[in-house]
């Protein structure tokens, strides 16, 4: 069943266009994500289908009506907003805030009867806000005061819940918690979402379809597994001084580059603070050898570090260990992230043996043991360090 | 922390406490009230005045239901001789009696003119004249006092300022509305609302300058509000005005504290906006409006009375805020006017002085103690 339909739908501000062509449809019970950049038009849009803006040309249906021909108290049992704007209701508590999303339900002054009190106290329950009912809406927090209007918005009982960035300015948890909530409204009560988000790695999880907004159009609709990839994100937000990693959701920073090379050998993610600090610092970082399917290699090749690597699941071939043993020489520093050694990559070991060999010394985050163990008794060149932290102050210092 | 319809089922305690509290801010109105008639520059017994309004009330009666306004001798027992001067019922039927109404219903529509105006503009130092009401009707008057538009009349009776005070007060909410029509944000409206009360206000400088000094003096003197020679007539039409608009207000409270979300919420919550701000405008041009034209620009009761009522009531539910506005706003102008007559008798003080003077203070300690005013 087709919850809401969009036909050559253009939205703005009076005559004004800032998206034109927008078709898509949502299904009953849907999680809708429109992602893009700011200013693309993801409020606005959302502002016309809640009925808060008069589309410019096109039209929005809902369950097969124009939203045009709907009485206006019939539309708001239909569409529920949250906004981002921030609210001032003065001396309100959750659950004044949330009755007042009784409003299309309740007569003439607005008095509640059972059923309006049952469905506020429902409300209040779905986005589990019991604990806050009897709170002042002004003392809470970001993520309580989301939770509370969610709940207004639910207390509609409308079938379409809109929601402009919810989890904008929320902690880790709260924006756990919101999706959750989102989550459990769309599969137990088949309430229709339609939301804007920021947070492409969340988005890509949580939602059915996704809409992709770009320079005043639709540059892509579809199930975020068929349309998301690397390059869709890195060019409709227009990134060029990082790179978002879409399988692991991480976005990094390319590094502004003023200090000298450095060389970590690493492996099974024990590479990655220290190439997130060394970035961070400035330093430029050539790294290796690393599998293409080591999560080193994916953090290494989005920071921009110069990357030897090998095929999957292969053993280290000579080709690559000369290329690493090269960069390792020309590199100022040698740092060896103490990355566990394995038959695949036995090589690397080597790397370390033979710079230590040649007179090189290394930073380590190995223990003196087991370092020992591995290289046997040219040890006394290397330098231990319990943090990333240590270890990089280190750097910073000699430099 | 809830309004008595706010919550119901869950809070009967709170109704309870919010009755209590009406109830004794009813008492404190009645005493206010007597007090007005009771007391003034001539001195008159008690039991002379609750006397003279018993009498005036019965005989009323009588004459209503009886036809008759002939007192029968067992009533005349139980009220009280009619040997008191003619001269003290006059002051108190015709002089006191009138004032007394005037404050009390004058101060309730102010207060709830205030209280509309701010939970419609969401902005806790919006008062009844923003939007240029009392400068609209500053001006007529100006016209009226300062530029011999008197249509060659010598004295100009109350009647015709009453009048062109309301004129004024009216052109501008005409004004007000039709902008209310074009523009998309409130804030924009209350920019223009200051705009066209800086153009009254200029109009009426340059009266001023070319006025002759006795005609200013008159015209400050109006200027600083006073309900002092207030008539009947006008009174009347004061209470019937009051009391549809006071109504109008009270019935607009669910849509008001729909608005206390702002104007999006509110929309998508089914309020239909134009309706809503035309009605808020012109109930509120209407309240202020007809105080203006008796009293002049009485100053911080409607500012101040709606944060006192919000203090005092804990709530910002408007379906008990503007009964409470209604009291406290006519309880607190009641007292100020006394204040105005008693403190410098038998010469009076405007009553704008008095209300800033008790509203400033007011005001800034509820700004000092509370963050969140609206």
């Amino acid at each position: 069943m087709i919850a809401l339909k969009t036909e050559k739908l253009a939205v703005g501000y009076g005559r004004k266009k800032i998206v034109d062509c927008i078709d898509f449809e949502v299904g009953k019970g849907q999680i809708v994500c429109l992602l893009g950049p700011n200013g693309s038009g993801k409020t606005t849009i959302l502002k016309t289908i809640a009925g808060l803006l008069s589309p410019v040309t096109g039209s929005v249906f809902i369950e097969g009506r124009n939203i045009n021909i709907f009485d206006k108290t019939v539309f708001s049992r239909k569409v529920g907003v949250v906004l981002t704007e921030k609210i001032m209701p003065g001396l309100m508590t959750v659950f004044d805030v949330v009755s007042l999303g009784r409003y299309p339900h309740t007569g003439f002054l607005g008095v509640l009867k059972k059923e309006d009190v049952d469905a506020i106290n429902e409300a209040i329950s779905l986005v589990q806000a019991e604990n806050i009912a009897k709170r002042y809406f002004h003392e809470l927090s970001d993520g309580e005061r989301q939770k509370t209007l969610i709940a207004r918005a639910l207390a509609q009982e409308p079938d379409i819940l809109v929601l402009d960035e919810p989890i904008g300015h929320l902690d880790v948890h709260h924006r756990i918690e919101v999706l959750t909530i989102l989550k459990k409204l769309s599969k137990n009560k088949h309430i229709t979402i339609i939301m804007s988000l920021h947070e492409v790695d969340l988005a890509i999880k949580i939602s059915d379809l996704v809409v992709l907004l770009n320079n005043g159009k639709l540059a892509a609709v579809g199930s975020p597994e068929d349309i998301i990839d690397k390059n869709t994100i890195k060019s409709l937000y227009g990134i060029k001084h990082g790179d978002y990693n879409h399988i692991l959701g991480s976005t990094e920073i390319l590094p502004h580059i003023f200090m000298p090379q450095i060389f970590v050998l690493a492996g099974s993610g024990m590479g990655a603070p220290i190439y997130r600090m060394l970035a961070k610092c400035g330093f430029s970082i050539s790294t290796g050898v690393l599998h293409q399917n080591d999560i080193d290699y994916c953090i290494a090749d989005s920071i921009g570090a110069e990357t030897i690597c090998e095929r999957p699941f292969e053993l280290i071939g000579e080709e690559a260990f000369l290329t690493a043993k090269e960069k390792m020489l020309l590199s100022k520093h040698i740092i060896d992230s103490g990355y566990p050694i394995g038959r695949m990559n036995r090589l690397n070991g080597d790397l370390t043996a033979e710079a230590l060999k040649l007179g090189r010394s290394v930073l380590s985050m190995r223990s003196h043991e087991e370092s020992v163990k591995l290289f046997g008794q040219s040890t006394d060149r290397i330098e231990y360090f319990d943090s990333v932290v240590q270890l990089v102050s280190r750097l910073n210092r000699q430099i | 922390m809830n309004g008595f319809m706010f919550g119901k089922m869950r809070q009967s305690g709170k109704i309870s406490k919010n009755f209590i509290l009406i109830l004794m801010l009813l008492l404190i109105l009645v005493s206010v009230f007597f007090m007005s008639v009771g007391l003034g520059s001539v001195e008159i017994a008690w039991h002379d005045v609750l006397s003279i309004l018993v009498r005036e009330t019965v005989t009323e009666i009588l004459d209503i239901f009886v036809g008759s306004d002939a007192m029968p001798e067992v009533l005349k027992t139980i009220v009280g001789s009619d040997v008191i001067s003619e001269v003290y019922r006059s002051i108190v039927l015709n002089i006191r009696l009138p004032r007394a109404l005037a404050t009390i219903v004058g101060g309730a529509s102010l207060a709830v003119a205030g209280l509309l105006l701010q939970v419609f503009f969401r902005n806790a130092i919006v008062e009844p004249f923003v939007l240029g009401v009392s400068s609209g009707s500053t001006l007529f008057v100006g016209l009226i006092l300062l530029s011999g538009a008197n249509l060659g009349l010598s004295y100009i009776s109350p009647a015709y300022l009453f009048f062109g005070a309301f004129l004024g007060a009216a052109a501008v909410m005409l004004l007000s509305v039709a902008i209310a029509h074009k523009v998309r944000n409130v804030i924009t409206l209350l920019v223009v609302g200051l705009m066209i009360g800086y153009i009254a206000s200029a109009a009426t400088t340059v009266l001023v300058t070319f006025a002759r000094q006795e005609q200013v003096r008159m015209f400050v003197l109006w200027t600083m509000g006073s309900f002092s020679g207030v008539v009947w007539e006008h009174v009347i039409i004061l209470i019937v005005i009051a009391a549809i608009a006071l109504m109008a207000s009270f019935f607009m409270s669910k849509p008001l504290n729909a608005f206390l979300l702002g104007e999006e919420y509110a929309k998508s919550m089914g309020v239909s906006i134009k309706l809503f701000r035309i009605s808020i405008i012109i109930i509120s041009s209407v309240l202020s409006g007809i105080v203006t034209a008796i009293a002049g620009p009485v100053a911080f009761i409607g500012l101040a009375v709606p944060h006192i009522a919000r203090m005092i009531f804990a709530t910002s539910d408007n379906r008990v805020l503007i009964p409470a506005s209604v009291l406290i706003g006519a309880a607190l102008t009641g007292l100020c006017d006394l204040v105005a007559r008693l403190v410098l008798a038998p010469a009076e003080v405007p009553i704008s002085a008095v209300t800033s003077f008790v509203g400033a203070p007011i005001v800034i300690f509820l700004l000092l103690k509370k963050r969140n005013l609206l």
